[in-house]
């Protein structure tokens, strides 16, 4: 459902993604996960489509992402950390511009299912300011789920979330891969990666650490003892190295500069 | 305490200068410094610092003189009553000094005495006093007068209306806080002012001559009516103490000036204690208006105006839109609602049919001209005035979703229909404006019989530029959504960035780029329309002619734009969110 090769991105001499290359097959919900500047954005924006990627390859259920955009971007969603809404749309208004723009013909139908299922049917004329954080979420998914999406990616999904919307955002995420859908999570928490997700990607300096099922990765990492959490696989995997983000020009990147690594709990 | 507030002020203030200072270095600020400043110098700063020509120049100096003395200072004392008068009928809400939100979190739980606070944001409001005196000033020199006596007039009425409306706010909301309310305090207050208006009526039409409307022809039986009413009877005790604010702003001599600026400081004095000495709670209101001002500006950063719109509610939408279809009519349904709940087909042909009718009854009593001509004029001038007002005013583009471009560029849309459909929206609105204005000059000038042109000729040329309107528009919008693409952190800092001199500069450095794109996008209709019509018009009459060759003129107009939107979308689709938004 997606294919990585070989993908770059760069800004100016800034080495921000680095030949990353992976698969996410049907059902899979892949954990993207790293230190602070390490590409997770990036690498998810470049995935979506936001930005072009320097080079390599993106396939998004078969279709190259570059080179046909309209078509690949049809099978995917991306749920940004902030729910971006139009201020002057109001929640159903909001279903009827996405199902334009996908060409979902049945979506009100749908849109009326979606709005029960997120509790967001009573605010179907509220305009999003009129939201809380927590709706507006809701109200970003329903936009994203109307199309009924392949390929779904999460950019740090539970920010804001109060301990119910937390449940549901997992729950629906797990349904979501059930149905056959391929999931990237973007995420600084280990334990919701921990719990949801099938595979795990480190990403460091742009670089591609390691990438394998979270039973593969605690086994290279436990050190022959059996309750090793993915939290200290993390820390032993992404600051072992003390590696540093190289650059086109081998030069220093200013965010690395001066930086000091976090000592191994 | 109050020494920590004022350091926490000037400091503020200084970093912020120091900060706008250094960003000079670069030279988009740089270039709007200087653009900006020359603007200001040649606008404002000549007469500021007595360079200019006020002397010698066509403005004539306003001094208060024995003769207009009275009625000038009368005038603006009975504004000065107006102003007072509303910030004691219009507000609703109970007192709120407006922080920042870090003021609020800084301050609020802080050992400060609420008087404390209540002095740091008189201390805060004079920075904002300054400079609205200053900018008054700027524009009041050009008339000519002493530049001191002018600095401390508008600093002392200014400072009195701000000290007013702050203890206006405190005294309202110790009225709420003791039952009467909002309704009971309004009617009071009308009722009072009802009963001034009624003596000061009755006075004037008892003792002053009345005055016919054919003796003021030249204003001076007006004025001598007015001088009468404001000298004499109750309404100069009414006015006292207003004249008392305005007075220094008028003086011609020192003498004259310190005379007057004593009573005028008293004043500011009395406000000063009344504003202290109210022990009203204005704390919880405090917080909420902070939140309020963080969210608008916000807003106004994020590019999007139309949030900071306190009473923004949903708006109908313009037609119904269906599922399927061309994905850029979304993003057309989505820009008009967000422009405006006013833009629907009903009301568009209501307000047509509406002006047809106004136009023929006026052309039909004004048969020679005279109104029906000026106002055919005027919706010419209009028109052409909207190829450079309207992409400022309506900006539901990819100016306004410039933040949300992210969002946007998930959207599986080729870039050229991204790029049509973010420009419909404001193209579609700017073209029924222009279309009704074109409605209302061919009509009225079409029937006024003293013009050198036929009325045949006057709607060949009207049909001739509905024609051409609609691909002039789309290109007209092109430039400014082009110059956001190319240059998004200019675009940004003209926008959302801190204001200044240097601001103001950049925002003309857009505009006449803007605006000699234009000129150069429209070469080729005009050189296509020049040959169709001395080409047509070897064989045909020109009425004929002008709407055939406004036809080949729109189709080049077409192409072009065409070309501009393949060209916007490529734009938006290289458009890198993360390393443009940084202005």
């Amino acid at each position: 459902m997606i294919e990585v090769e070989g993908l770059t991105k760069l800004y100016g001499e800034f080495v921000a993604v680095n030949e990353l290359g992976f698969r996410v097959e049907r059902g899979q919900v892949l954990g993207l996960v790293g230190p602070n500047g390490a590409g997770k954005t990036t690498s998810l924006r470049c995935l979506s489509g936001i930005i072009r990627p320097t080079c390599g390859t993106i396939r998004i259920c078969g279709t190259d992402l570059v080179n046909n955009p309209v078509p690949a971007k049809r099978e995917l969603a991306f749920f940004s950390d902030e729910p971006r809404l139009f201020d002057y749309l109001t929640v159903q208004q909001h279903l009827a511009f996405t199902a334009r723009i996908y060409q979902v013909r049945d979506y009100e139908t749908i849109g009326r299912q979606l709005l029960d299922e997120l509790e967001l049917s009573e605010k179907r004329d509220a305009l999003p300011g009129e939201l809380s954080r927590g709706m507006k979420q809701k109200l970003a998914i329903a936009c994203g789920w109307l199309h009924n999406p392949k390929v779904i990616y999460f950019d740090e999904p539970l920010t804001g979330l109060d301990p119910m919307g937390i449940r549901r955002m997992k729950h629906s995420i797990l349904k979501r891969a059930g149905e056959g859908a391929a999931i990237i999570i973007s995420s600084h928490l280990l334990h919701l990666v921990e719990e949801i997700c099938t595979h795990i990607l480190i990403l460091k300096n742009g670089r591609k650490i390691i990438h394998g099922t979270i039973g593969e990765i605690t086994r290279q990492f436990s050190e022959q003892t059996d309750d090793t959490s993915l939290e200290e696989v993390f820390f032993r995997a992404a600051y072992a190295e003390g590696e540093r983000r190289p650059k086109a020009n081998g030069a220093e990147p200013p965010a690395a500069r001066g930086a000091v690594p976090p000592t191994n709990p | 305490m109050l020494s920590a507030l004022l350091y926490l002020q000037y400091h503020s203030f200084v970093n912020r200068a120091v900060r706008r200072v250094r960003r000079l270095k670069q030279p988009k600020y740089l270039f709007g410094a200087i653009v900006g400043g020359l603007y200001f110098y040649f606008y404002f700063g000549r007469f500021l610092f007595g360079f200019g020509s006020h002397r010698a120049g066509g403005m004539p100096a306003v001094r208060a003189t024995d003769g207009n003395q009275v009625l000038i200072e009368s005038a603006a004392a009975l504004v000065l009553l107006v102003i007072v008068l509303l910030a004691w009928l219009l507000p609703r809400e109970r007192a709120a000094l407006v922080f920042s939100e870090a003021e609020v979190a800084f301050l609020f739980p802080a050992p400060i005495s609420r008087r404390g606070l209540v002095h740091f944001r008189l201390i805060r409001s004079q920075l904002a006093v300054l400079l609205t005196s200053l900018i008054l000033l700027a524009l009041t020199r050009r008339w000519g007068g002493n530049l001191w006596f002018h600095a401390l007039g508008w600093w002392a009425v200014i400072s009195t209306l701000s000290l007013h409306g702050l203890g206006s706010s405190f005294a309202r909301t110790m009225l709420l806080d003791r039952g009467i309310t909002n309704r009971t305090r309004r009617l009071v207050i009308l009722g009072v002012v009802a009963v001034a208006a009624a003596t000061v009526f009755m006075w004037a039409r008892r003792t002053v001559p009345a005055f016919s409307a054919t003796s003021m022809e030249d204003g001076t039986a007006l004025k001598r009516y007015a001088e009468q009413v404001l000298a004499s009877g109750p309404l100069p005790c009414l006015l006292f103490p207003f004249r008392l604010v305005i007075r220094p702003f008028f003086a011609t001599t020192l003498s004259a000036f310190l005379a007057a600026f004593g009573p005028t400081l008293a004043i500011l004095l009395a406000l000063y204690w009344w504003v202290i000495r109210s022990d009203v709670a204005f704390e919880e209101a405090s917080v909420d208006a902070s939140q309020k001002l963080a969210a608008r500006l916000a807003a106004v950063r994020a590019g999007n105006w139309g949030a900071t719109d306190k009473g923004m509610k949903p708006k109908r939408p313009p037609f119904r839109l269906h599922p399927t279809g061309p994905p850029a009519v979304a993003l057309l349904w989505k820009h008009i609602i967000s422009a405006s709940k006013v833009f629907t087909g009903r009301l568009w042909l209501i307000l047509a049919i509406g002006i047809t009718c106004l136009c023929v009854c006026i052309g039909q009593m004004n048969p020679t001209g005279g109104l029906a001509t000026v106002i055919g004029m005027l919706s010419g001038m209009a028109l052409s005035w909207s190829l450079l007002v309207g992409p400022q005013i309506l900006r539901q583009d990819f100016r306004q979703d410039l933040l949300l471009a992210d969002v946007l560029k998930t959207y599986p849309i080729p870039p050229w229909q991204m790029a049509l459909g973010e420009l419909l929206g404001p193209v579609v609105i700017l073209t029924a404006v222009d279309w009704l204005l074109v409605l209302v000059a061919g009509i009225l000038l079409g029937q006024t019989r003293g013009l050198e042109m036929s009325g045949a000729l006057v709607a060949s040329i009207a049909l001739g530029v509905a024609v051409v309107i609609p691909m002039l528009n789309l290109i007209v919008f092109q430039i400014p959504n082009a110059a956001a693409l190319l240059f998004p952190a200019w675009f940004l800092a003209t926008r959302s960035g801190p204001g200044g001199i240097e601001a103001m500069g950049q925002r003309l450095i857009f505009f006449i780029g803007q605006f000699l794109v234009l000129v150069l996008a429209l070469v080729p209709a005009a050189v296509v329309f020049t040959g169709l019509f001395f080409l047509g018009k070897l064989f045909v009459s020109p009425a004929f002619i002008i709407p055939r060759a406004a036809l080949g003129t729109a189709v080049v107009l077409g192409v072009e734009a065409s070309f501009g939107m393949v060209l916007l979308g490529r734009l938006f689709s290289r458009f890198d969110v993360a390393s443009e938004m940084t202005p």
